[in-house]
């Protein structure tokens, strides 16, 4: 088996500074400085399979843009090494950096002043692509992504979810066998959302790049991702299905209820523990309603993020 | 990488920078044009009041004609010659870590900004410069016209030499906050070392031997002075010495910072 | 005495000036190399407006009506002016369009503090305070070069470098705040940098038809001319009476442009 991403006790750790409050501190600053060391990312091993979709999900600060950054040759390992696609990706060599696309869902990476199929243009002189070729790719992008009539105006002037189309369709423009996407639905409408989600499922089918994904919103994992990461505090501590990972922590069910004259409330409890719970509550008094939920992926991931700031 | 591929893009943004900045003409008129006209007639009042002061018909063996029509000059190759706009531009890219939109392209930072950086001065060139050749017809002030390619040679050969020094300080950037107020050092420097206050010639002999000796002086003083017929061809010839130095010593000190600094860079948003 | 109203709202908003000065200085120090980059940009400045004069005066006797001596006095006034604006106003003047472009402008109108106030003194720089010593230094330097100073005639500077640092505050504030009207020409912006050019000219190097304009319509030559006149020219009291009547009329007219360009303008769009 080949994999398109390798990484063998890949970790990455900050220096920052130090700084108190106030003025004196301030001055003190300027000769000592207290360094803080804080690690993004734990030695991690990590294998993905080409043509594999995963969703990478954590909290922020848990270090998926550190992961991602080391995996596009952005910032260099602490200690560790990486393989992608063969290549070591902080080396940036240009036949590693024509094969990678990078999509950063909170900045632009197409130009402002001009309109997207300028840019397109000037990217398909970048990427050394054939200008035809280049520009029968924007159009049939741009109809999958029914987003034909922006490509003409400056990039400034389109709102957040058309920008995110066009800048799609930039990191895509050179057919990338390395795909990672950075919170590519982050701010958009629901219904952009799921033009974008419907557009990559489309293209990932087609196409077959291997592909991580991060997002805050779960409905783009569970509906593109085949395999779930869950990282937390600079470490890995999931890694595998999304359904799996449901099971593993579906015993927990969602109960609401009412007694008569008092507001309504919600409790969290495992499978297991269900029985014990229905006696004590129903020794409590009059009920009026009571509902038991199963727990979906969002659901208990929000649950796990929660438990994981709570910790912090 | 092919050559063919190379020239493709770089010429790309060249024409980058021609679109994006002629986007905002309203903006792009005002630096270019209004901005070097207020200042040289300002200038070359002042240099009225000194040969109304000095009661003389030449100065350092010049007219007062002279010294108009090096100011005038002065003023619209010094915005030429000078980097604001892109340094800035590359320090904040850097600061804000939106340079990672650059580093994942299969290109150099470098070629990015130095074929944006001509293209802009190319334009400007074009549009700018029809003024002082107005203004030197009409007022019918001494320029040599033949001469006039063989300075913007050098204005352009020196421009190169201007964004190494700005990769240089923009590459600071990875290791110091702020870098910016280094811009403004470096450029209120080349204000007097250029020429463009006044023609070098006038400092004492020494002091302007020194100033001579820097390439800084291709940035006004040796074009500016070539077409208006102060100096001769062998100092143009000295300037593009001088440049060629100085192309060499910041290349040098550009590539070790820079890749001292890509490996020190840490990203933001972690 | 004041009205109990009056003082109240005066002790704010020192209070608050208080609290904008110590915030400064924290955002100051903490990039050490901008601290002190900036001081010594200034001595840079300095060093380019003495030196020019210094090399012009190698040629002439007189430069408008004054010799070098008196244009060293001349560039005293100036350079303390000079620093005085860049303590309290050059920082958050030279940010005002951008501030209005990224929408920050949204956020000081919703404080419950005047507008104007916020805008234009935000930001102090204390690295300049260092600068405020080199001018004054300077000027003193200056003064006790001259052949015959009437120290009498000097304590007009008390009067009118306060009138010269509110004609500045005026103009440039005026200029700043014309990019809420025009909103697509902020490089209008830098077009003051020509203008306040003229004003660090003596003003007699100038055509008398220019000179007028720059006492009235457009009165730099108020800044830093007529305070080095106090000093150096026989009395001339109609102008100092016209400098004292200009500058509260200077700040009367800009508020009520203020509140003008207030309703032209628009918020900007996300």
């Amino acid at each position: 088996m080949s994999f398109a991403i390798e990484t063998h006790e890949i970790s990455r750790t900050f220096e920052s500074y130090k700084k108190s409050e106030g003025l004196w501190n301030s001055v003190k600053g300027l000769w000592d400085r207290q360094v803080v060391y804080k690690v993004a990312l734990k030695p991690t091993n990590l294998k993905i399979e080409a043509g594999q979709i995963v969703g990478l999900v954590g909290s922020n600060g848990a270090g998926k843009t550190t992961l991602l950054k080391l995996l596009s040759g952005l910032i260099s390992p602490t200690t560790g090494e990486a393989k992608v696609l063969g290549f070591n990706p902080f080396e940036r060599k240009t036949e590693f950096l024509k094969k990678i696309s990078l999509l950063l869902g909170q900045k632009n990476q197409l130009w402002w002043d001009i309109t997207p199929i300028d840019s397109y243009a000037l990217l398909a002189k970048i990427y050394d692509l054939d200008e035809t070729a280049a520009r029968n790719k924007v159009k049939e992008l741009s109809r999958l992504l029914h987003c034909e009539h922006v490509l003409e105006t400056q990039l400034r002037r389109l709102s957040l979810g058309e920008r995110m189309k066009m800048e799609i369709i930039g990191s895509l423009l050179h057919s990338p066998e390395v795909l990672y996407l950075d919170e590519p639905t982050i701010g958009l409408d629901i219904v952009a959302q799921e033009i974008i989600r419907e557009f990559l499922n489309e293209y990932v089918k087609n196409r077959g790049p291997t592909v991580i994904l991060t997002s805050h919103y779960m409905d783009d994992i569970t509906k593109l991702a085949d395999r779930l990461l869950l990282i937390s505090k600079g470490a890995l501590v999931y890694d595998g299905t999304v359904e799996g990972f449901v099971e593993k922590s579906e015993n927990l069910q969602i109960v609401t209820y009412k007694f008569e004259g008092q507001p309504e409330q919600r409790s969290e409890i495992t499978k297991t523990e269900l029985n014990r719970f229905l006696n004590t509550i129903s020794s409590k008094g009059q009920l009026e309603s009571f509902k038991i939920e199963e727990t979906d992926f969002e659901h208990v991931i929000h649950s796990f993020l929660q438990k994981e700031s709570r910790l912090l | 990488m092919s050559f063919t591929a190379f020239c493709r893009r770089n010429l790309g943004f060249f024409k980058l920078a021609v679109a994006s900045n002629l986007e905002y003409r309203l903006n792009f008129l005002i630096d270019s044009t209004v901005q070097p006209l207020v200042s040289s007639v300002v200038e070359m009042v002042l240099w009225m009041a000194i040969f109304k002061g000095a009661q003389a018909v030449e100065i350092a063996g010049f007219t007062q004609n002279y010294y108009l029509a090096y100011a005038l000059w002065a003023t619209f190759v010094a915005r030429i010659t000078v980097n604001w706009m892109y340094e800035f531009r590359m320090i904040e890219e850097i600061d804000t870590g939106s340079i990672n939109g650059l580093l994942i392209r299969p290109m150099s930072y470098f070629e990015y900004y130095l074929s944006q950086l001509l293209g802009y001065k190319f334009i400007t060139t074009i549009i700018s410069f029809i003024f002082p050749v107005i203004f030197i017809s009409l007022l019918e002030l001494p320029t040599v016209w033949t001469r006039l390619p063989a300075a913007l040679v050098l204005i352009f050969y020196y421009l190169i030499f201007v964004y190494g020094m700005s990769f240089c300080i923009s590459s600071l950037a990875f290791f110091f906050n702020k870098v910016n107020s280094l811009t403004v050092t470096k450029n209120l420097a080349l204000w007097l070392l250029t020429g463009e206050l006044f023609p070098l010639d006038l400092m004492p002999e020494n002091i302007k031997n020194f100033f001579l000796a820097l390439p800084f002086s291709c940035g006004v003083y040796i074009p500016v002075g070539y077409i208006t017929g102060r100096i001769d061809h062998s100092v143009l010839l000295h300037g593009f010495k001088t440049t060629t130095i100085g192309l060499i010593i910041v290349s040098v000190l550009g590539f070790f910072l820079w890749r001292k600094g890509v490996r020190s860079y840490a990203g933001t948003g972690a | 005495m004041l009205a109990p109203e009056l003082k109240k709202t005066l002790i704010k908003y020192l209070v608050i000036y208080k609290a904008f000065i110590k915030a400064s200085a924290i955002a100051e120090i903490e990039f050490r190399l901008n601290f002190i980059m900036r001081i010594f940009n200034d001595i840079i400045w300095y060093a380019a407006q003495i030196f020019t004069f210094e090399v012009l005066f190698r040629h002439t006797k007189l430069i408008g009506s004054w010799d070098i001596y008196q244009t060293r006095v001349f560039l005293g006034v100036l350079f303390i002016i000079d620093a005085f604006y860049m303590i309290f106003l050059q920082e958050n003047l030279d940010k005002f369009s951008e501030k209005v472009r990224k929408g920050e402008l949204d956020l000081l109108l919703t404080k419950p503090v005047n507008s104007q106030f916020m805008i234009s003194f935000q930001r102090v720089s204390v690295s300049c305070f260092g600068n405020l010593m080199i001018a004054f230094g300077w000027f003193i330097h200056s003064l006790l070069q001259l052949q015959d100073v009437s120290w009498g005639r000097v304590l007009w500077i008390f009067l009118l470098i306060p009138c010269g640092f509110a004609i500045l505050y005026s103009i440039r504030f005026a200029i700043a705040a014309l990019s809420i009207i025009l909103v697509r020409a902020d490089n209008l912006q830098f077009v003051w940098y020509q203008l306040y050019r003229l004003g660090m000219r003596p003003d007699s190097i100038y055509l008398r038809w220019l000179q007028i304009i720059i006492l009235t319509i457009l009165p730099v030559g108020l800044i830093a001319s007529v305070p080095a006149r106090a000093i150096l020219d026989p009395p001339e009291f109609w102008v100092y009476a016209w400098s004292i009547l200009a500058a509260p009329l200077a700040l009367i007219l800009t508020s009520q442009f203020w509140k003008f360009a207030l309703t032209k303008y628009q918020s900007a769009s996300s």
